[in-house]
């Protein structure tokens, strides 16, 4: 290690400023001027963040946001080379330390997950998965599109205007969120028995038939009729949207 | 040749029209590293249309932190899988306590900071087996400083054998806030090793002070130190114009390129014939 501990000190001065905005002496620094690494740092990290979570930002009074983005660039440390994936720092950050606002703003941990969710889908690396279009729903094995996420809310920020959530409003919501041939991210809400059936279909290809018979052991019930139609249903409408990508080559 | 840094802003735009020629792109890894879906089939059409050229954000080169040598490796292999015809980084730091700062920060001109920075520099071109371009950035206020900003670049480069991307307008602006002469400094840099130079716009905030926002057009005197600096080179370096913010019209960007080419040419052939 070549460098001084003095100058590797000045430097984290320097880095301290722009992440606190607190100046420690440095020699020969342009107090003036040195301000506008901070202003630069800031707003990059604001910018990039409302972007992120566009929700919050409208969620959050302009005093709360200001003060979670700084709260937290300057007590935690970003760990990511790419800006693109900072945000999701955020959302820890506010998880890991149980930030004061959760309690004003309980639904606020699901807000951060679900607006994180879509920028993560959106960017991550395309998975590849073998199968075919040529196939008939009702009896070929199904191939679930692998760009996809399982995810599991206390509160409906997928439906409805954060700001008109009301406590009443907190039950469990399970969602799917996927990526489309258009690189589009698609949220779909689901039953709890609608989400064994994606969970089974995680596993390994499955026809409807046996998906049925893995539903009646999961839940330990007989489905009726009207359950086999709601099921076909949501699989016609997840082979539409590309939750369900195709069908197993023979 | 002349080139666009490629920016999601105006990917479409760029991509479904011929109006914005440039002779290559430049990308930063970081923008692209891991990425997927609809960008990763925008960048691939890039990319079958243009040579890439690299120009990276987060490698720090001049932190106190240790090497990032996990990014590292996924640089290395983001520049084979483009076939990437080059590397850059700037010389300044954008890490520091283990944290992150997403911007450049100037090193302190001291000598360990020149011993240090330039080990790191042979480090990283060891490890990508390849030379890497390093970049004047624009500072605001030097820190700490015991050399002065030319000794201190020149002997970096030097101890670190790397090549030098001159940033024109980073050298103006420098000129313009720290007060000495923008061609004095471009003649005393160690013009051998310069493999690519960089033109953009900025911004005066103040009588005694400017902000490379790369955010306007090139200002004219900008385009006159650019061809004091080709006179100096006497050859042929890739140019890039860089706009990052305030994107305007694609043909706004293609009579930039078009003047950086027309000054390019001309100066090459006055140089070609005084040589002959
Ligand atoms: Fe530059």
């Amino acid at each position: 290690m070549q460098l001084l501990k003095q100058t590797r000190q000045y430097q984290s001065d320097l880095a301290g400023y722009c992440r606190t905005g607190i100046l420690q002496h440095i020699p020969g620094i342009h107090t003036s001027n040195v301000v506008h690494y901070r202003k630069l740092v800031m707003n990059v990290v604001d910018d990039i963040l409302q972007n992120a979570y566009p929700l919050t930002y409208d969620l959050l009074s302009e005093t709360e946001w200001d003060s979670l983005v700084a709260d937290f660039f300057s007590e935690h440390s970003c760990k990511s080379p790419q800006v693109w994936y900072m945000p999701k720092e955020l959302m820890e950050y506010v998880i890991d330390t149980d930030h004061a606002l959760l309690k004003q703003y309980p639904l606020l941990c699901n807000l951060l997950q679900f607006e994180w969710m879509e920028t993560a889908m959106f960017m991550m690396q395309d998975i590849p998965v073998v199968h075919t279009r040529n196939g008939d729903l009702l009896f070929s094995k199904l191939v679930l599109n692998p760009e996809h996420r399982l995810m599991a809310l206390d509160y409906p920020v997928h439906r409805k205007n954060p700001s008109a959530i009301k406590p009443e409003d907190q039950q469990p919501y399970y969602l799917a969120a996927h990526r489309d041939e258009e690189g589009q991210i698609i949220f779909t809400e689901l039953s709890p028995a609608l989400v064994r059936v994606i969970e089974h279909l995680q596993e390994r290809a499955a026809s409807i038939q046996e998906l049925y018979q893995l539903i009646e052991q999961d839940f330990g019930i007989q489905l009726a009729e009207a359950d086999h139609l709601a099921i076909i249903h949501f699989l016609q409408q997840a082979y539409r949207e590309g939750l369900i990508k195709g069908f197993s080559p023979a | 040749m002349v080139g666009i840094g490629y920016r999601k802003d105006f990917s479409e735009e760029f991509l479904n029209s011929d109006i914005l020629s440039p002779a290559f792109i430049e990308v930063a890894p970081e923008n692209w590293l891991g990425v997927g879906g609809y960008w990763k089939k925008q960048f691939h059409q890039a990319l079958e249309r243009y040579p890439l050229f690299t120009h990276g954000l987060s490698l720090s080169i001049g932190s106190p932190d240790e090497l990032d040598f996990q990014f590292l490796a996924n640089v290395k292999a983001f520049l084979k899988e483009t076939g990437a015809v080059l590397y850059s980084e700037h010389l300044s730091y954008a890490k520091c306590d283990n944290a992150h700062l997403y911007d450049l920060l100037p090193i302190p001109f001291t000598e360990d900071a020149v011993k240090h920075v330039a080990e790191r520099i042979r480090k990283v071109q060891d490890f990508l087996e390849q030379k890497i371009a390093i970049e004047i950035v624009s500072y605001y206020t030097p820190v700490a400083p015991e050399l002065t900003e030319i000794n201190f670049i020149n002997t970096i480069l030097q101890e670190a054998d790397c090549e030098l991307l001159l940033d024109v307008n980073n050298v103006y602006v420098n000129a313009f806030n720290h007060r000495y002469h923008a061609k004095q400094f471009i003649e005393q840099l160690d013009l051998n090793r310069v493999r690519y130079i960089h033109m953009a716009g900025h911004e005066q905030v103040s009588d005694s002070l400017i902000i490379d926002t790369h955010g306007e057009a090139i200002i004219d005197p900008v385009y006159d130190l650019f061809e004091h600096t080709l006179e100096l080179l006497g050859r042929d370096v890739p140019v890039l114009l860089e706009r990052d913010f305030n994107i305007p019209e694609m043909e706004a960007l293609q009579a930039e390129i078009s003047r950086l080419s027309a000054i390019k040419e001309n100066v090459l052939k006055r140089t070609a014939h005084a040589i002959a």
